[in-house]
């Protein structure tokens, strides 16, 4: 596991609707919508991308059924930082 | 290309004009679009270059003065203009490298301001590409215009940076050298390394870059770089829906495809019908199909299987199989018999260009 990272690989997480901090990020398709945990990446510098430090990122594996209308039973991974996900109770999952 | 990798452009026939053509069309728009204008726009707002100096270095510009020099193609025929327009374009990009990194240097500027400028976040702000119609004579015509007027609007660029004193031309001349330096493309041999080495398989997997380096490739440096594996069960297609992130540090230039609107949009609404539609490919149901969408700290590309028939084949052999499209999902390594019969009818893909960091 890595230090700093909130969440680990198979937390229920879910994306949020608004940008939480100004880091853009986050693709529309996924926000509101739920997820697994698939990688930790952790905090990542990258100099030549962005200034600053982003939180810690994630590749978070959604159903396509989750964010699409496509019913194929395939996969959809994304990057996202930490700022975007919230954690999902037992009580809130399907 | 230099010949490093086996081959040389545009050696045997091109088949496909059409396919040519199109590549560059959309490549130039790419360019012109996401690379070229967010840039000047960034430097006019922070009066870095004015509107005023770009008016001036125009009208200043005398021919002997102009620092890319004038194309022309080496033949009527087809072939040679399409070639002629391709080889432009690569000019043209790599002038975009040459003015950019000077001034954006000089602005302390970041890949995110750009993707901010050209409107990746919000469509009020996004760059419209231009759409290209008519019959193939009539799109190369057009082409050669655009780049005809692109190209002049990089060279006005170019001189009013240089009367700015933001750069000196020995400076520029010195950098445009060494964008014309190249690396040999390492796709085909990292895979073929990957096939027959399950250690370095393994290491490529689990951590990435510093399997390369281990290997002697050029690791590259942009971002985290992820590895996946297609295997029986699983088939993995790479993208990037916010703009078209890509470990071009290692793969070289991005696939034209990779970079259209229809591929970043549809790959992650319905991946089985994009897959069909936009590369013929078929996947087994019986294989899970995960998408990979990249954001810009981490870069992904796919390990392919090795195809059947290969037993005994050497390194150097199979990295022949290796195309930038199965590096992506987008199609499979070619079969041996594949391969040969491209290169028998002259069509065997081209290895893209690596460029230095």
């Amino acid at each position: 596991m890595e230090p700093n990272s909130k969440y680990k690989i198979g937390d229920a997480v879910m994306v949020a609707m608004e940008n939480p901090t100004g880091n853009p990020r986050t693709p529309k398709y996924i926000r509101g919508k739920r997820g697994v945990i698939g990688s930790v990446h952790g905090i990542l510098e990258n100099i030549r991308d962005h200034r600053g430090i982003h939180k810690p990122l994630y590749t978070v594996k959604f159903d396509l059924s989750e964010v699409s209308t496509c019913h194929d039973q395939d996969t959809i991974w994304v990057d996202v930082h930490e700022e975007w996900l919230s954690e999902v109770r037992d009580d809130e999952k399907n | 290309m230099s010949g490093k990798h086996g081959h040389k452009p545009f050696e045997g026939h091109m088949h496909d004009y059409e396919a040519h053509i199109k590549a560059v069309e959309e490549d130039l728009e790419y360019y012109r679009a996401k690379r070229f204008e967010p840039r000047i726009f960034y430097l006019l707002r922070r009066n870095v270059v004015t509107f005023s100096d770009l008016l001036k270095a125009r009208v200043a510009l005398k021919r002997k003065n102009q620092f890319f020099k004038p194309r022309k193609p080496e033949g009527k025929n087809i072939e040679a203009r399409v070639r002629y327009l391709e080889e432009w374009l690569d000019e043209y990009v790599k002038g975009i490298a040459l003015v950019s990194a000077r001034a954006v240097e000089a602005m302390d500027m970041v890949t995110e301001d750009n993707r901010k400028e050209r409107g990746d976040y919000d469509d009020f702000f996004k760059i419209k590409k231009k759409e290209h119609y008519g019959t193939l004579q009539e799109r190369m015509v057009n082409l050669e215009q655009d780049l005809a007027d692109y190209q002049e609007m990089l060279e006005v660029f170019v001189q009013a940076l240089i009367k700015r004193g933001w750069s000196t031309r020995e400076e520029l001349e010195q950098r445009w050298k060494q964008l014309h330096e190249e690396r040999p493309w390492a796709g085909g041999v990292i895979v073929a390394k990957a096939w027959i080495d399950p250690e370095f398989k393994e290491a490529l997997l689990t951590t990435g870059r510093e399997a390369l380096r281990e290997m002697g490739v050029h690791q590259g440096k942009v971002g985290k770089l992820v590895v996946v594996e297609n295997t029986d069960k699983v088939h993995n297609l790479i993208v990037c829906t916010l703009c078209s992130c890509y470990p071009y540090d290692i793969l070289g230039d991005t696939p034209w495809w990779y970079k259209h609107e229809s591929y970043r949009t549809n790959i992650v609404k319905n991946p089985r019908a994009c897959a069909k539609e936009m590369f013929q490919l078929e996947l087994p149901v019986n294989k899970e199909v995960q998408v990979w969408d990249s954001t810009s700290d981490v870069r992904y590309f796919v390990l392919p299987q090795r195809p059947a028939g290969t037993e005994g084949m050497s390194e150097e052999e199979l990295a022949k199989l290796v195309t930038v499209d199965s590096l992506l999902g987008a199609g499979y390594a070619l079969e041996p018999s594949q391969q040969r019969e491209a290169e028998k009818s002259g069509a065997t893909p081209e290895a893209p260009r690596v460029r230095p960091d």
